[in-house]
């Protein structure tokens, strides 16, 4: 069985290196029709939104390791991400996403709606 | 500029899995094979398959954005990394929930690069909104030299006209069409009175000269496995429409 996807991969790689890109954009073109309403994307915003993500990753993981005592230990763990995450208004969408694993001391509730782009904080 | 998102490879639509290579920019939605498939779907409709939490982006990219981060003795515990890799389809819907908005707002259809970023700035992620469109601007370098002269369009791969003789011949793959994406197309013709090139699936065996062989009946079936031996059918003239139907 030819597979004929394999072969230019080499020149994948030196031109992908070009335009620096190490996620896949077409996982994240996926990820992006998911969203309701959603019709085309044109070549740019979808390159922006796989670069952004990459920043996004690097900010996130710097950001919680530098925070939580993980520092100390040179280890980053999902709590240093969960703490961050509420204590940084940057991150503050990712609270409903992270909060169903995280242990809430009583009478703290919180959730995201990430398509309603609405979160609240009940005390 | 965004075409039809449905793929041709069952393992392309794996969710997560160890990923390694670079990120390819491709037409069709493509990724190594190293994948893991953990989700029943079809060729079609890929979307409506999947919940929308279910996408991510593979974590050993993900990790390794993360690890380059971080300090180098650093580690990263391995919950943190899975968390990070939903934290980030959470980003990415985010950030396109508000750009689609803002584009339907504008009564647009198509998302561009401008309501990407004025979507950033808007969520908090105006740092971010600099160094992207640095970013941008070597990104339209880069594809602009692989066009080679700008504004000429790079080739419509599928339209090529095929004679007998490319029968026997498949097309080379990783044919540059003229919005810059790369496709990665293996062209088959299955009629040897009138060509039409198409996109194969990759379990379609058959090469040139074989397809004589195959009965007009039953050519759909002959299009997905081994070729049949049946010479009997050899001279007949086969019908031009004859293509299974979810191609």
């Amino acid at each position: 069985m030819k597979m004929s996807q394999n072969t230019p991969d080499k020149e994948d790689q030196s031109s992908t290196n070009k335009k620096n890109i190490s996620l896949p954009i077409s996982r994240v073109r996926l990820i992006m029709k998911s969203s309701p309403d959603v019709s085309s994307i044109n070549q740019d915003a979808l390159f922006l939104t796989t670069k952004a993500t990459e920043l996004f990753v690097q900010h996130l993981a710097v950001a919680s390791f530098n925070n939580g005592p993980g520092k100390a230990t040179n280890s980053l763990s999902y709590t240093d991400l969960a703490n961050t995450a509420e204590e940084m208004e940057t991150f503050h969408f990712l609270t409903g996403e992270l909060g169903c694993r995280l242990y809430r001391p009583a009478g703290t509730v919180m959730f995201s709606a990430s398509s309603s782009l609405r979160w609240c904080v009940l005390l | 500029m965004d075409g039809d998102s449905s793929t041709t490879d069952a393992s392309q639509l794996g969710i997560s899995g160890e990923f390694v290579a670079s990120g390819q920019y491709v037409f069709q939605s493509q990724d190594d094979d190293g994948e893991e498939n953990l989700n029943d779907h079809d060729d079609g409709g890929i979307k409506e398959n999947f919940r929308e939490q279910d996408i991510y982006l593979p974590i050993a990219n993900v990790a390794r954005i993360m690890k380059n981060a971080v300090p180098q003795t650093g580690k990263i515990a391995k919950d943190a990394k899975e968390c990070v890799q939903e934290c980030v389809s959470e980003f990415i819907s985010f950030i396109t929930s508000e750009a689609s908005e803002r584009c339907h707002q504008e009564k647009r259809k198509t998302i561009n690069g401008e309501d990407i970023l004025f979507a950033m700035s808007t969520l908090g992620f105006d740092m971010y909104v600099e160094p992207l469109k640095l970013y941008l601007q070597k990104f339209r370098e880069a594809m602009k030299g692989e066009k080679g002269i700008p504004g000429v369009p790079g080739g419509d791969g599928l339209g090529d006209e095929l004679t007998e003789d490319n029968f026997t011949n498949p097309l080379p793959a990783g044919i540059i069409t003229a919005d810059g994406q790369q496709q990665n197309v293996m062209v088959y013709t299955t009629s040897y009175q009138q060509v039409q090139p198409h996109t194969t699936r990759p379990d379609d065996t058959f090469l040139g000269g074989n397809l004589l062989q195959c009965p007009p009946k039953r050519l759909r079936l002959c299009c997905r496995s081994p070729p049949c031996s049946r010479s009997s059918f050899h001279d007949k003239a086969l019908p031009l429409n004859t293509w299974p139907d979810d191609l």
